[in-house]
């Protein structure tokens, strides 16, 4: 993108994602201490960690559903500041998938997919049906584009939330939390299309409980506690050979229970 | 309960029914507690000295009621014993009779509305005169209703004042009203949508006119024949202000320019123009001035008035009250506030305190300081924003004053608001102000609660895609809120609709001020119950009509949601 108007950005063309120093306060408490991370472009990143360490902040703050107060983030080489025109520049690159899927209960499925193309990137209903049909065939479920969100399965209606922020065409996925919502035979449904997007080189951070996909599709593993980024280190090395005290902990009490 | 019987025939007919158990049938209707044993005889004491009083009152009426009473309770008392209910008792014991409160309710209830129900039949019907030469005093029948006069006062209770060579215009567009309303009704049938599409298409579109042909119909064009058919100032200025409009929506990015629409947005108000000269040329419609609008006319055009102008203004408002707006620098509070307490300290207080009798009036003369301190609370509890501190005071003080007061203040007071020389505001017009922006307080505050029920990711999910503010209110927040809207929207509607009787205070000949005058007729004198009736009946109808709306309206909105 081309929307950069100030130089001094450290950024290389090839890293969707930088964060420096990002701190974030609630009131008077500190969420985020101070994070530093780099997602190249194309790289899966899970992130992990107890409940309350910060991570489901950390990616809000990255579409700037959450304003970090100091330190920098520039995504895919525009800085998140006040300025709208970079926000809302940011938004239309980056797609969110909610654990709670937020769909829009007044819309059909197509509808939903289709509204933010139509009205932000300004297609028209022709090409944004067509865009929406062919990623409803790809999570496996064009037979539901005229039912409403409420008639579906959570499983199926966390697959329309993919299909939704997918036909908006962005570079780069968070995924917060996807299937701590459903039930537990649902949740490979969701958990293979979001492999599938992981190989076809889309940009992903992730948060998620889910060991088994975050072994598989992670380039890199990030463990956050207490606000902070405790340890980062690739799946091999972050489930066999843990450096971290802190994280043997975490690692022993989720895979021994 | 332990008399439930069962629905399939395990006795035979005609058995006592073993299922029955009178320990249990009297815990559970008459000793199960000491609060329900004093409330069942509290109600028996009441049900039997109210049946014998109206059998001594009239014996004939309430000894049928008891008859028909005792029937129906055997026929229940029988089908429980033995098992053998069929259709009606049934019925009888699931609704009427299910246990000894609700059986010795049914014939107090049966006896009052017997009392109530003759009564009125006596006084409307039995003993009533229905002609309209029957209504003068001194030709009355003393005991019963005088319904001539409605016949008789048509006019006034309908119109009002209007002078009788103005009636075919209402007529026109009452016709003109119901004729749309049955055409939308008939081609928003489901069975009809299809083949009726243009017709609906059309409807809408009259619907979008109705407003202006029914405002020609009711108020009419004035016309100066000695003057120039187009006064360009007119053509040319209006012709602007849709050109700076279009403008202003296409900035926000509300509407796209294409050819089509900028020659719309040009072209609209000159031919609209062109089209008001013409009819105002034929001189069919002459000026009526609104303040003769009256009865029943008046009422309804308040009710939808003000009713289709405070929606828009109330979610305005409530919009404000949750922006979070902070352009404007907070500071700008102070030389504001600073100016006009020096100016006021200079001017009033000195004389205050001279004229001041003992010490309180003596601080009440320092009232300017006041000024400081509410700034001081602006500044800090606002921080700079504006819309939201404007909707806030805007609601919180509107709310806090009477309606009637509103009404005195805009009819009282508006000509001192208007620049000296002017002829003064018609009072429609200003009752129609004060009222909306009444009403519009109050619809503020139902569509913020609306607002609310939103959850929060509905909000995320709409930023998260990257739509803006007026995009994510357009698609997702207010379509969901207003469905939510339409039990408390109908309910504020209905209020609009009966607290408009309130113009008639403030010399408004609406229709109950109408009434009023009709009473003290000389011909009608003191008819007072029949229009009051009449009137009950009215609001009732119009009020019942908007509610089984508005609960149509839930069904077809609530379709294929959660």
């Amino acid at each position: 993108m081309t929307m950069m108007k100030e130089a001094p950005t450290v950024t290389a063309v090839s890293d969707a994602i930088v964060c420096r120093d990002v701190h974030k306060w609630y009131g008077d408490f500190e969420a985020l201490k101070g994070v530093d991370l780099t997602v190249k472009t194309g790289e899966a990143i899970v992130i992990i960690g107890p409940s309350g360490s910060g991570k489901s902040t950390f990616i809000r703050c990255m579409n700037r559903l959450e304003e970090h107060q100091e330190g920098r983030i520039i995504i895919d080489g525009i800085e998140l500041t006040h300025d709208l025109r970079n926000i809302t520049e940011i938004r239309r690159e980056v797609g969110m998938v909610f654990q709670q899927f937020n769909l829009f209960p007044h819309l059909t499925v197509l509808e939903n997919i289709t509204l933010a193309p139509i009205n932000v990137r300004k297609w028209t209903r022709d090409r944004a049906e067509e865009l929406a049909m062919k990623w409803l065939t790809r999570v496996g479920i064009p037979e539901q584009a005229d039912k409403y969100p409420g008639q579906l399965s959570g499983g199926q209606q966390q697959r329309v939330a993919i299909a939704r922020c997918l036909t908006m065409q962005p570079k780069i996925l968070l995924f917060d939390e996807p299937t701590s919502a459903l039930d537990p035979e649902m949740i490979k449904e969701v958990l293979d299309v979001m492999r599938d997007l992981a190989h076809e080189g889309y940009t992903i951070v992730a948060v998620t409980h889910e060991m088994g996909f975050a072994r598989e599709v992670a380039d890199r593993i990030i463990f956050m506690d207490g606000g902070q980024i405790v340890e980062v280190n690739t799946p091999e090395e972050f489930y066999n050979n843990p450096k971290h005290e802190r994280t043997k902990l975490f690692l022993s009490q989720i895979l021994n229970h | 309960m332990a008399t439930i019987s069962s629905n399939k025939p395990v006795q035979k007919r005609w058995t006592l029914s073993k299922r029955f158990n009178w320990n249990y049938f009297l815990l559970d209707n008459v000793t199960g507690s000491r609060a329900l044993l004093i409330w069942v005889s509290f109600l028996a004491l009441l049900t039997i000295g109210v049946t014998i009083g109206q059998l001594i009152a009239a014996p004939v009426r309430t000894s049928i009621i008891l008859a028909v009473w005792a029937i129906l309770v055997l026929g229940v008392v029988v089908g429980e014993l033995f098992t053998a209910h069929n259709v009606v008792t049934r019925w009888l014991k699931e609704n009427m009779l299910n246990n000894v409160s609700n059986t010795l309710v049914t014939l107090l209830l049966a006896v009052l509305i017997g009392l109530v129900g003759s009564g009125l039949w006596n006084w409307g019907i039995a003993n009533a005169t229905f002609s309209p030469e029957l209504t003068h005093p001194d030709v009355r029948t003393r005991d019963g209703a005088s319904w001539g006069v409605l016949w008789g006062a048509r006019k006034l209770l309908l119109t009002g004042l209007l002078g009788p060579e103005h009636t075919w215009r209402v007529l026109l567009t009452t016709g003109m009203v119901l004729l749309l309303w049955a055409s939308s009704f008939i081609s928003s049938r489901p069975s009809l949508k299809e083949t009726l599409a243009p017709l609906a298409r059309v409807t809408n579109i009259l619907w979008i006119i109705s407003p202006f042909a029914a405002y020609i119909f009711l108020a009419g064009l004035e016309y100066d024949p000695e003057g120039p058919f187009i006064r360009m100032g007119a053509l040319l200025g209006g012709t602007a202000v849709l050109i700076a409009l279009m403008g202003i929506f296409w900035l926000f990015r509300v509407i796209k320019l294409t050819p089509v629409s900028i020659a719309m947005w040009v072209l609209i108000w000159p031919i609209a123009y062109i089209i008001w000269r013409l009819i105002a040329q034929t001189g069919i419609f002459t000026p009526i001035n609104v303040d003769d609008w009256g009865g029943l006319l008046l009422t309804v055009i308040f009710a939808i008035f003000v009713n289709i102008l405070s929606l828009p203004i109330g979610i305005l408002l409530a919009l404000g009250r949750r922006a979070e707006v902070t352009g404007i620098p907070s500071w700008i509070i102070w030389p504001i506030a600073v100016v006009s307490f020096a100016y006021f300290f200079l001017n009033s207080t000195p004389e205050l305190w001279e004229t001041s009798r003992n010490n309180i009036e003596r601080v009440f003369s320092l009232w300017p300081f006041l000024i400081l301190i509410v700034a001081y609370y602006f500044h800090k509890s606002f921080q700079g924003n504006f819309v939201k501190a404007f909707s806030i005071l805007f609601i919180e003080i509107i709310r806090g004053v009477p309606l009637i007061t509103l009404l005195f203040m805009a009819i009282v007071m508006a000509p001192f608001f208007l620049p000296e020389g002017s002829t003064g505001i018609k009072s429609f017009w200003a009752v129609i102000v004060g009222y909306t922006i009444f009403s519009s307080a109050y619809m503020a505050e139902l569509v913020r609660g609306g607002l609310q029920a939103i959850p929060n990711g509905q909000y995320e999910a709409s930023d998260a895609l990257g739509l803006n503010t007026l995009q994510k209110y357009r698609f997702i927040v207010l379509p969901q809120a207003l469905r939510i809207l339409i039990p408390p929207l109908a309910g504020s509607v209905i209020a609009t609709f009966k607290s408009s009787s309130l113009v008639a205070l403030v010399g408004m000949i609406d229709l109950v001020g109408i009434t009023r005058g009709i009473i003290a007729n000389e011909n009608w004198l003191g008819l007072r119950t029949e229009l009051y009736v009449f009137m009950f009946l009215l609001y009732f109808f119009v009020s019942s009509i908007v509610s089984a709306y508005s609960r149509r309206l839930e069904e077809r909105a609530g379709l294929g949601v959660r």
